[in-house]
């Protein structure tokens, strides 16, 4: 099982959505109304109009972050309230009281679900806060410094041992947490923001329209396609999606869009009979659509997606090409019209075919042309740095290069965790020595995949046998969930491995390594990590 | 550490993590998004950045990390929040299949 159910939630199917009709004062009134009926059991109207009920109004949130938090109050306080009524108050909220882009920006991974990010936040955070989730939800939050402190104070009533923990034990970590940790947050994410309140006066673009979307699935490969929204109620488009695979498989789909706080786009499509979603961020020019599209059901697979309503290119596809070589190369983009340009050094033999959204050009670059990324022009629009043009692939990182997946199903209800991997090629750049700042980056470039013992131990305790299979595509999948008698203690089908992936350059294979650990499964499925 | 053998396996790992590179690679592996770095001796990872000094099977204890909780993020704690968790399995070891993870409601 997984909370697929939270997730749709977002997406406004109720009636409110639906209404079509109902105005923004109507829908904000109504969600007022809501608070009222729902929450005033506990909270309280403070009488002030800036923040009008107590606590509530002294926070601001994502989407996801009021969803969980609304979630918490029907699971632990006992909150009656419909999926329709949910959705209004959640859109209420993060419409007035959310995040302005730039609050957002670097953390975003964490609303789109990217699997295995490393975070990296200051020791007193990490000591006190993200040794038990990410640091990203509490930067995606904002409060005043009494919320901080409250939270705090909610943290010890709701985890009484949390005081008690590996890393909390031997220091004050409750005198620390209220003394220190509360004022830095106050501080560094306050509730009243330069921002936000800047933010708000912005006049929020209308996304309705023709976009020309690029992006990446594992197992698929990169895509082009036309995504068109046709606005069908405040901030609630419905969309069609058509476009192809690389390879030239077409894919296809329908679904819709909730736009909150107006830039956060969350959209949910069927695509060839796959429920996906999308966690997209709208510029503020409504020119174009960042961040993530996933199975819904599998958010592993899933990957970067771009899309552009104006003249733009979103992508070269490959994004290099090597000395001497002839190569097919695909530009993706919207309104491409004109004469297209590789850059110095390579020659356009011939336009294969072009539409707006997509040329295909067959290139042949110079034996002597110059190490270094080119730009690439289709008219008037140009993408810098799109095109690498190189002489050896000197090195290959795979990406991530930490990672976890997690062992599941074999007939229980939580699902394998799997990992995906790609392959980025790196030419030397000028000083000839891989692994130095001047490296060029190539792109991701095709490879083969395989696995083996990460160290001693992995092999003595024969993981590879046991802790999963990954396949051509570079999609690793975990071993079954529960107790293998096979092992030693019985214990369950982890591992520690490595994933090596081997990269064909001219005659030379070139291989890099990740790091997984394959390890156990994860009980409490939040809304957000 | 140079006058004192490390006397268990834990601690002999401990003993041999020794390079800057090796504990880069364990703070990495615990700050992975979703994994916990309470290390006590960890949920997914290890303090050593491995799995040899976790408690597996994992079924073996999983009660034993929900009654104190001990990991919130990753096992439904049945001191405050989710007191029914495990109550259709009691026997995890025999019961695995019917332990669900909580998720939020719609």
């Amino acid at each position: 099982m997984n909370n697929n159910k939270t997730t749709r939630a977002l997406l406004g199917t109720g009636a409110l959505a639906l209404a079509g009709l109902v105005t923004l004062p109507a829908q904000a009134a109504d969600a007022e109304r809501i608070i009222r009926d729902r929450c005033l059991s506990c909270h309280t109207e403070t009488g002030e109009a800036a923040t009008p009920f107590s606590r509530i109004s002294e926070q601001r949130k994502t989407p996801e972050g009021w969803m969980m938090t609304i979630s918490r109050m029907q699971q632990q306080r006992g909150l009656v309230i419909s999926p329709e009524e949910k959705r209004a108050v959640v859109k209420y909220l993060a419409d007035n009281q959310g995040l302005a882009p730039s609050e957002t920006a670097g953390l975003r991974y964490l609303l789109e679900k990217e699997p295995n990010v490393v975070e990296s936040f200051d020791q007193l955070l990490q000591e006190t806060c993200v040794r038990c989730h990410s640091g990203a939800r509490i930067a995606l939050q904002r409060r005043t410094e009494d919320e901080w402190k409250n939270l705090i104070h909610f943290h010890m009533g709701q985890f009484p041992t949390a005081e008690l923990h590996a890393g909390a034990r031997d220091r004050a970590w409750f005198d620390i947490a209220l003394t220190n940790v509360a004022p830095k947050l106050a501080k560094d994410y306050p509730f009243n923001s330069d921002a936000w309140n800047s933010w708000q006066k912005v006049i929020k673009k209308d996304l309705t329209g023709g976009w020309a979307m690029h992006g990446y699935v594992p197992g698929k490969g990169t895509f082009d396609a036309s995504l068109h929204a046709t606005k069908t109620a405040n901030d609630t488009y419905a969309l069609v999606l058509e476009g192809h695979y690389a390879d030239g498989t077409p894919l296809a789909g329908k679904g819709r869009a909730v736009v909150y706080a107006g830039y956060e786009w969350r959209a949910s499509l069927t695509i060839d009979g796959v429920k996906v979603r999308q966690v997209l961020a709208a510029s503020a020019d409504g020119n174009s659509l960042e961040g993530r599209m996933f199975e819904r059901d599998d958010e592993i697979i899933g990957g970067s997606v771009k899309a552009v309503k104006g003249t733009a290119i979103t992508a070269v596809t490959p994004s290099y090409i090597k000395r001497g070589e002839r190569k097919l190369l695909t530009i993706s983009g919207n309104n491409l019209k004109g004469n297209v340009k590789l850059g110095s050094g390579l020659k356009l033999l011939n336009v294969v075919s072009r539409d707006a959204n997509r040329v295909v050009v067959l290139a042949e670059a110079s034996k002597n042309a110059a190490v270094g990324s080119n730009t690439v022009k289709v008219g008037s629009v140009s993408a810098q740095g799109a095109l690498a043009v190189y002489d050896t692939v000197a090195r290959v990182e795979i990406t991530p290069s930490d990672s976890i997946a997690r062992i599941g199903g074999a007939g229980g209800p939580i699902p394998k965790q799997k990992s995906a991997y790609r392959a980025v090629g790196y030419a030397a750049g000028a000083d000839g020595k891989p692994g130095t700042e001047d490296d060029l980056r190539l792109g991701y470039m095709p490879a083969a995949w395989t696995l083996k013992p990460f160290d001693e131990i992995a092999e003595h305790d024969n993981d590879i046998k046991y802790a999963g299979t990954i396949d051509k595509d570079g999609i690793f999948t975990p071993g079954d969930a529960g107790l293998n008698p096979e092992r030693k203690m019985s214990t369950n089908n982890v591992g520690n491995l490595s994933v090596v992936g081997t990269v064909v350059d001219g005659g030379n294979s070139v291989q890099g390594e990740a790091h997984l650990l394959v390890t156990v499964q994860k009980f409490v499925k939040p809304v957000i990590e | 550490m140079k006058h004192l053998k490390s006397f268990n396996k834990k601690a002999k790992m401990l003993d041999q993590a020794t390079s800057q590179n090796e504990v880069e690679e364990v703070v990495a592996m615990q700050s992975i998004v979703g994994c916990t770095s309470v290390n006590d001796p960890g949920w997914e990872v290890d303090p050593f950045g491995g799995l040899g000094s976790l408690c597996q099977p994992m079924e073996s204890d999983l009660y034993g990390c929900a009654d104190a909780c001990w990991w919130p993020a990753q096992v439904p704690d049945t001191m405050v929040n989710h007191t029914a968790f495990g109550d259709t399995a009691p026997k995890a070891n025999e019961d695995w299949r019917k332990i669900d993870s909580v998720f939020p409601e719609e």
